[in-house]
């Protein structure tokens, strides 16, 4: 068992499609992601299962993999499971969390925003233009820049879940930069095609954040590195103003006016 | 089963002991004295910009690792909310510890008995003071011992 824990999770999901479903059953949700580099131990540690859950998925996962072998019953010793496992936030982490609200506000108007624009003669380049500079102002680099510059420096930048999220924010500028070029020559399916790409992605990004990163991340920061963290998040901040946050704040609201009445009519 | 859940006796003896292992001598993580919150000092060179313990009197007691588990690395002040006189004192030392040592992160140690949760208001009093801001963690031990809960609040 122990090759399989150091082995790419996509290469045994590949061999044996059956662990990808029982991980599933475990909330662990790697059979639909498209790198699969993470490894089989670090998949099972970032998850946080309790003491039980984790030996009866490791069994059933040993017996998928070995048919014939004699597994043993899993045997857990109860008294670790006192530990408390409810999420909690670090505050700047819980400020994290607390930004993707809004960014999920405009995610949930997407679809929408691509169906006027369908609907539409002419692309709405002020309406395009506006979500563009949203995302790149406020998701991009007032959020995941706080990502970058901070939170994933107290960590191994290695680690393969945050090359994943590093990946996930580049495709990310890449849909946006698709949705700009598609405004300039006024090509409505590229700019369906990239925004809907752009909120699946960030849709999954976001879940995978708030559920298994910013936790994993948490659970390995002393208090020393909490304050710290929390001094350089509020000096970022600070640095941007209040004006920045409440002006894309605005915008959503503007924004929710304007679709969720439509969605009333 | 009645009264105050603070005063109440319980007598826990029979527990069945766990797994324990005494082998050694540990060293004490202390590194400060005084350490009661009346006597200890904001301006104190051991409280700057460091993190800090405010800790319930009966916690020690209580949680066998503290030492290891909490207190090492950290400073400490320790309180009664139930019994000690003055507590506006208490909240305007938080609101120095904050504003004046600059301590990086407050951490408070309470009993799950209703009435040490006021040491978490004091906290949260001072830190409302405060001009500075920092993150203040919560911690729940059990009268036998364990950890119940462990937040930033």
């Amino acid at each position: 068992m122990k090759n399989i824990l150091n082995k790419e999770i996509k290469g045994i999901i590949d061999t044996y499609p059956e662990v990808g479903k029982i991980l599933e059953e475990y909330g662990i949700g790697c059979a639909p992601c498209s790198v699969g580099s993470c490894l089989m131990k670090d998949i099972v540690g970032i998850h946080n299962l309790d003491p039980l859950q984790e030996a009866t998925l490791m069994y059933r996962i040993e017996k998928v993999i070995y048919p014939d072998r004699d597994v043993p019953e899993p045997k857990v010793d109860l008294t670790k499971m006192a530990t408390p496992r409810k999420i909690t936030y670090s505050p700047s982490v819980k400020k994290l969390v607390d930004e993707h609200v809004l960014i999920k506000r405009l995610l949930a108007l997407i679809p929408s925003i691509v169906e006027y624009i369908e609907s539409s003669m002419e692309v709405d380049k002020d309406l395009v233009l506006s979500c563009v500079d949203f995302i790149r102002n406020y998701a991009d680099k007032y959020h995941h820049m706080k990502e970058e510059d901070i939170l994933f420096k107290y960590i191994d930048e290695n680690a393969e879940i945050i090359q994943i999220m590093y990946k996930d924010h580049d495709t990310g500028r890449n849909h946006v930069r698709q949705v700009v070029e598609g405004v300039g020559s006024g090509d409505k399916a590229a700019i369906k095609e990239h925004l809907l790409g752009y909120m699946d992605l960030l849709t999954q990004h976001i879940k995978k954040e708030d559920e298994i990163l910013y936790p994993w991340i948490d659970r390995q920061l002393s208090d020393t590195q909490v304050g710290e963290m929390f001094q350089r998040c509020n000096a970022a901040d600070a640095s941007v103003g209040d004006e920045l946050p409440r002006k894309y704040e605005n915008f959503i609201n503007e924004l929710e006016g304007k679709f969720l009445m439509e969605v009333v009519k | 089963m009645s009264g105050c859940p603070g005063s109440r006796t319980i007598d826990f003896s029979e527990k069945e002991e766990q797994g324990e292992s005494e082998s050694g001598k540990r060293q004490s993580q202390l590194r400060q004295w005084p350490l009661q919150l009346h006597l200890v000092s904001p301006h104190a060179p051991y409280f700057q910009e460091k993190d800090i313990l405010l800790v319930a009197d009966c916690v020690p007691f209580a949680l066998a690792d503290f030492h290891k588990d909490y207190l090492k690395g950290k400073s400490i002040a320790i309180a009664c909310p139930k019994l000690d006189s003055d507590q506006e004192v208490y909240i305007e030392k938080v609101k120095s510890l904050i504003d004046d040592a600059k301590i990086n992160t407050l951490t408070v140690m309470i009993m799950q008995v209703p009435c040490c949760f006021g040491l978490v208001q004091v906290a949260k009093g001072g830190a409302e003071k405060a001009t500075r801001k920092i993150p203040v963690k919560q911690v729940v031990v059990g009268i036998e011992g364990g950890v119940l809960s462990e937040e930033w609040i």
